[in-house]
C-alpha cells in the first residue's frame, strides 16, 4: 500500500476505512450447542462502515457513540492493533497496521478496560521497562513519571505492585505509562470508565493541562459527556458504524434539534385551564419544567411571565448529554427507516 | 557502522529489560519460585528413580537392554533436569492467554515484538531456575557416584539450550492458533505429551525397537533430552551429537519460517477482544 504524505497540519486522514467482523451465531440450548459442534453459522457484522476522516494536529477530538457503535474499532485500526477490511489510513504519515517502529514511538493508546502495564511489578518498574522499550534516557523517563504522578496526585503508589492498586490509581498509572514517551498522537478509549467523580475530574484536569503544555493530537472516547464537553474542540459522532457528525462541539450543540428546558416556580399550583404549546411537568409541589424547540422559547416565556404568582423563571443550560442522546436516537431511528 | 552498533545496543537494552521482567515477576512470588526451582526437580528425580529401581528389582538383573542400573538412574536424573530446562509450557500458556484475552494489545502498540519480548522473559526465567535447579542433578550424581562424563557437560547443555530455542519457536507457532480458535490449551497439552515421548524424556530412545529408534533419533525432538543426556551419561558418542545438531539447524530454520508465516496470518484476523 502506498504511503501518501499527509499535508502539513494534518495528523490523521482516512479514506473509505471500514471493518467487518465475522461472528459465530450460536443457537440457544443444549441441541443448539450440539448443532454448533458440527455445523456453525457465521454472520458478517459491519463494525465500521466506509469512513472518510481528516483530523488536524494538536487538537482534542471527542469520539462519541452508543455501545457497539464502532468507536473502539476505529481507534484500534488507527493505532495499528487491527487491520481494516478495506480503505486507507494515514496517521502521522504512517499506515498504522504496518506497525512501523517509528510510528509506534510517536503514538500511544490507552484502553480503559485493559491493563497495559505489567501486573506483577510496581508502576515504577513498569516505567523503567517502558524507558528501555522506547529507548529513553532512564533519568529523563523516571523524572517525567514522577512529574506526571505529582500532577495526578498519585506519587505515593509508584512503588506498589500494580495488582494491589485501586481502579482509579491503576488508571492514573496507565495514563502515565501512555504519556512517558511524549507521543504526538494519543488515543484514549474510555480513560475515566468506572472511576468516581473526583478521579474523573482529576484525570480531566490533568489531560487538559497536559494537552495545553505538550499539544499532542488526542482522540478521546468516553461515555461521560462531561469529558467530551470540557476537553474536546472537535466532535465525531458515530452510530452503528457510520460517522454521523464531524464538527465542533459548539456547532453541534447549536444546530442540534434538542429542546431547551424552562424551569419556573409558582406560589400556587398550575391553574386549569392553562393552555401552552408544550406540556408542563411538575418537578415539585410548586416547581415545574417544560421542554420546547428554540423558536418557541420567547412565546412560552412571555406566557409564563404573565401568570400571577410567578416566583422564579429560568432557561436551563443545555445538557450536552441530552443533546447527544437526542441526536443519536434520531439518527438511529432514521437508519432503521 | 555506528547505526548497526546503535541498533544492537537498543536491541540489547530492551531485551535485557524483558529478561529482567522474567526474573522479577518470578522471584516476586517466593514460594512458587522455590517449589518450581527446587522442590519440583527433587520430586521428579525421586519419582523417576523409584520407577527404575522397582523395574530393576522386578527384573532381578544388574543390566537392562545393555545398560546398568546406575546408568539408567543417571539418565533419569539428568533427563528430568534437561527436560525442565527446555520445557516452555508455562510461557506457551501465557502467550496463548495474551492472544485469547486481547492482552496482546499492550505489546502490539509498542516498539517491541511479541516474539522478542516473550523470548527474553523466557530466557530470564530459565536463567534463574536453571541456576537454582542445576545443583540437584550435580549433587545427586556426585553423592551416589552415578556415571557422568563431566567433561561433556558444556556441550550437552549447549545442545539442550539450542533445543530450547527450537521448542520456543514451536510454542510460538502453537500460540498463533489462538488467533483463529478460542480455546487451544488442549492442543498445547497434546503437543507437550507427544514431545515428552519423542524427546526421550519418558524413556531413553534406545529402548524403542531398532527401526523406531533409528527414525526417532533423526527427528529434531531427540535433541531435547536423549541426545544431550545420552551423550553426558555415555549412551551415545559425539558423532551422533553433530548429526543431531545438523537436524536441529535445518528444523530451526523451518520452524522459524513457519512461525513468521503463522504470526502474520494470525494478526490479520486479530480483533483485540475485550475492549
Amino acid at each position: 500500500m502506498s504511503n501518501p504524505v499527509l499535508p502539513d497540519g494534518i495528523a490523521l486522514s482516512t479514506r473509505g476505512l471500514s471493518r467487518t467482523f465475522r461472528t459465530y451465531q450460536k443457537q440457544p440450548g443444549f441441541w443448539g450447542s450440539l448443532e454448533g459442534f458440527y455445523k456453525r453459522k457465521f454472520e458478517d457484522r459491519v463494525a465500521l462502515a466506509a469512513t472518510d476522516l481528516t483530523i488536524p494536529s494538536g487538537r482534542i477530538v471527542g469520539l462519541v457513540g452508543a455501545n457497539g457503535a464502532g468507536k473502539t474499532t476505529l481507534l484500534k485500526i488507527l493505532s495499528g492493533l487491527i487491520y481494516p477490511s478495506s480503505g486507507q489510513a494515514q496517521v502521522l504519515g504512517f499506515t498504522p497496521w504496518e506497525r512501523n517502529n517509528a510510528y509506534l514511538r510517536q503514538m500511544s493508546i490507552l484502553l480503559g478496560q485493559k491493563n497495559q502495564l505489567w501486573w506483577d511489578i510496581s508502576p515504577m518498574d513498569s516505567f523503567r521497562l517502558l524507558a528501555d522499550i522506547y529507548d529513553l534516557p532512564k533519568i529523563t523517563a523516571l523524572g517525567r513519571a514522577e512529574d506526571l504522578a505529582r500532577m495526578l496526585d498519585c506519587h505515593h503508589v509508584l512503588k506498589i505492585q500494580l495488582r494491589r492498586l485501586s481502579l482509579g490509581e491503576r488508571m492514573k498509572m496507565e495514563l502515565i505509562g501512555a504519556l512517558l514517551h511524549q507521543p504526538r498522537i494519543l488515543f484514549l478509549d474510555e480513560p475515566t470508565i468506572g472511576l468516581d467523580i473526583v478521579a474523573q475530574a482529576t484525570i480531566r484536569k490533568f489531560l487538559s493541562a497536559y494537552v495545553a503544555d505538550k499539544a499532542p493530537t488526542v482522540i478521546l472516547t468516553s461515555h461521560y459527556m462531561d469529558d467530551i464537553a470540557s476537553l474536546a474542540s472537535q466532535l465525531l459522532l458515530i452510530s452503528k458504524g457510520n460517522l454521523v457528525y464531524n464538527g465542533t462541539v459548539e456547532d453541534f450543540t447549536r444546530k442540534s434539534l434538542a429542546k431547551q428546558k424552562i424551569a419556573f416556580t409558582l406560589s400556587e399550583g398550575i391553574p386549569s385551564p392553562w393552555t401552552l404549546s408544550q406540556t408542563v411537568f411538575p418537578t415539585g409541589t410548586q416547581t415545574f419544567q417544560l421542554e420546547a424547540p428554540e423558536n418557541e422559547i420567547p412565546a412560552l416565556m412571555q406566557a409564563i411571565t404573565q401568570r400571577p404568582g410567578l416566583c422564579d423563571l429560568r432557561i436551563l443550560e443545555v445538557d450536552f448529554e441530552d443533546v447527544i442522546h437526542h441526536f443519536l436516537t434520531e439518527s438511529q431511528g432514521q437508519a432503521q427507516q | 557502522m555506528k547505526t548497526v552498533a546503535a541498533i544492537c545496543k537498543r536491541t540489547w537494552r530492551r531485551n535485557w529489560a524483558f529478561a529482567r521482567l522474567g526474573i522479577l515477576s518470578n522471584i516476586e512470588y517466593r514460594f512458587n519460585f522455590a517449589v518450581d526451582a527446587l522442590l519440583q526437580p527433587i520430586l521428579t528425580v525421586l519419582v523417576e528413580s523409584t520407577l527404575w529401581l522397582a523395574l530393576f528389582q522386578l527384573q532381578g538383573s544388574e543390566t537392562f537392554a545393555g545398560f546398568t542400573r546406575n546408568q539408567y538412574l543417571s539418565y533419569v536424573i539428568w533427563s528430568s533436569f534437561v527436560a525442565r530446562l527446555t520445557t516452555n509450557w508455562m510461557y506457551e500458556f501465557r502467550m496463548i492467554n495474551e492472544i485469547e484475552s486481547g492482552s496482546l494489545n499492550s505489546l502490539l502498540v509498542r516498539p517491541i515484538s511479541f516474539f522478542e519480548s516473550y523470548l527474553s522473559q523466557f530466557l530470564g526465567y530459565k536463567l534463574i531456575v536453571t541456576a537454582a535447579s542445576l545443583c540437584v542433578p550435580i549433587g545427586v550424581c556426585l553423592i551416589f557416584d552415578f556415571p557422568v562424563f563431566w567433561s561433556r557437560l558444556p556441550l550437552a547443555l549447549l545442545t539442550a539450550a539450542f533445543y530450547m530455542f527450537f521448542l520456543y519457536l514451536l510454542s510460538f507457532c502453537v500460540a498463533t492458533f489462538a488467533f483463529h480458535l478460542t480455546r487451544i490449551t488442549g492442543l498445547s497439552v497434546a503437543k507437550n505429551l507427544t514431545l515428552a515421548v519423542l524427546s526421550g524424556e519418558i524413556l531413553p530412545l534406545d529402548l524403542f525397537p531398532p527401526g523406531w529408534h533409528n527414525f526417532l533419533v533423526h527427528l529434531p525432538f531427540a535433541s531435547g533430552v536423549y541426545i544431550p543426556v545420552g551423550y553426558l551419561t555415555g549412551r551415545i558418542a559425539i558423532d551422533q551429537v553433530w548429526q543431531a545438531a545438523q537436524v536441529q539447524v535445518v528444523s530451526l530454520a523451518g520452524v522459524a519460517c513457519l512461525a513468521r508465516f503463522l504470526w502474520r496470518k494470525g494478526l490479520r484476523t486479530y480483533v483485540g477482544t475485550g475492549a
